[in-house]
């Protein structure tokens, strides 16, 4: 249980504060909350960093600040319209008041709610290790151990087309399956996130047709470490859903585009 | 140990106060424990059932997942600050009386505050948006319909659209009368 609380007032003061046995704390959604599964004896709060909480349009990306909450990103006229279904996956307003994209990308949660919308629109990550300040690929971050180091920003490519579908129990709770599919030009990106699979990412590639079938099959053998029997649902019906929604997903990013799915 | 307590300095209910936390302490205990404002409900602890929502700067938050001492320098407000001076209670507060939107009691404070954000926003909300807007908070005793009606007459009514807000029926839809009425 933590017993210490330092307030960053810059990131880099974040990250010299940052030890082995501290963790960093942005919106507290995650980490507040009971049954959090962060341990840490020292947390690092981010809420007073100054200019993490930017929305910028550059070109066709938008650069999104890693405090942004939900609520702001649902409210600002730049964020594209699919990131902004995926923060209103988090069903209560109070919470979106609250919760952040960097600390929702960093919990790295198999059920969360922006995750499959960034990797599916291969969104980049800002990482400021050290002194350094890098950009990595969604893909690349969710899968790297970054212990060291802290996320300023996201940044999203606006202009394309992304499908996502969410399943859990209530508006409120986490999710069982959220899947995204975004149209790219070497064809259609799927990334879904699973509880307590983890996140994970498919390319189908342009040329071939994927009929429904093909998708169920596909998802019934699938390798998916993790995935189990529980009372959201039976192993069997989660590959289910995972491959019609994945069909469906397709169908409606190649509806009116003349192409098969 | 030095760093385990902090004295924030904030503004409750339109008061400006000072007081010792721990810092490890939410919201929902400085303001229950310390300041006696039991209307903040203690409920899920996780940030899902809105019972312990309170208004800090405008926006309403979920108290028991915010730290105390993210409040230094915040204006707060619970819902013993939404009554007059003399005890008159606000527009929202007494339409979820009216509406019969109150039950057992437990969620109503949760509910009228982020209402109040609502309706102060100035924003006319569509019933899908409003509906949306609402959903941070659980209501055991099930009586959605009633607090839907409750803040849709309000915001009706602090736009000037009372004439509307009286057609609204028991289901929460406006029923508007028929134009073009059968001869």
């Amino acid at each position: 249980m933590a017993n210490t609380l330092l307030m960053a007032k810059t990131a880099a003061e974040a990250i010299a504060a940052k030890t082995a046995s501290a963790a960093f704390l942005a919106g507290g959604t995650e980490v507040n909350r009971l049954g959090s599964s962060v341990e840490a004896e020292t947390l690092i709060s981010l809420k007073k960093c100054e200019g993490l909480d930017s929305i910028k349009k550059v070109g066709n990306m938008v650069e999104i600040g890693s405090m942004c909450t939900f609520q702001k990103m649902v409210e600002s006229q730049d964020i594209p319209a699919y990131m902004k279904e995926a923060a209103l996956f988090m069903a209560s307003r109070t919470k979106r008041n609250m919760a952040t994209i960097g600390g929702n990308v960093a919990a790295r949660r198999s059920d969360s709610y922006l995750l499959s919308a960034l990797c599916a629109a291969d969104a980049e990550v800002s990482v400021l290790t050290g002194d350094v300040e890098k950009k990595i690929n969604v893909n690349a971050y969710i899968n790297e151990e970054n212990a060291d180091s802290l996320i300023t920003g996201i940044t999203v490519p606006v202009g394309i087309k992304v499908a996502s579908k969410r399943y859990a129990n209530t508006a409120q709770s986490h999710a069982v399956i959220t899947m995204s599919a975004a149209s790219t030009s070497r064809g259609i990106k799927l990334a879904v996130a699973i509880k307590n699979v983890g996140i994970l990412s498919f390319n189908l590639s342009s040329s071939g047709k994927l009929t429904e079938e093909a998708a169920v099959a596909y998802f019934k053998t699938v390798e998916l470490k993790g995935i189990e029997d529980d009372m959201f649902g039976s192993v069997d019906y989660k590959r289910y859903l995972l491959g019609v929604t994945a069909y469906d997903l397709c169908k409606q990013l190649t509806a009116g585009s003349g192409k098969e799915v | 140990m030095d760093n385990q307590y902090k004295v924030v300095h904030c503004t409750i209910n339109g008061k400006e106060v000072s007081q010792i936390v721990d810092v490890r302490a939410s919201l929902t205990d400085m303001l229950r424990n310390d300041f006696r404002l039991t209307s903040v409900k203690k409920g899920c602890e996780v940030g899902e059932c809105g019972a312990c929502t309170v208004i800090i700067n405008g926006e309403s938050f979920n108290s028991c997942i915010y730290l105390a001492v993210w409040a230094e320098g915040k204006d707060i407000w619970t819902l013993e600050g939404l009554a007059g001076p003399g005890g008159e209670l606000s527009d929202i507060q007494q339409a979820f009386i009216d509406e019969g939107a109150i039950q057992c009691g437990f969620c109503s404070p949760g509910f009228i505050l982020t209402s109040w954000e609502i309706v102060n926003s100035g924003k006319e909300y569509t019933d899908d948006e409003l509906r949306k807007a609402l959903s941070g908070h659980l209501c055991r005793c099930t009586g959605y319909e009633n607090i839907f009606r409750a803040v849709k007459k309000t915001m009706l009514r602090r736009l000037g659209k009372n004439e509307e807000a009286e057609l609204v029926n028991s289901q929460g839809i406006t029923e508007y009368p028929d134009p073009m009425p059968f001869k």
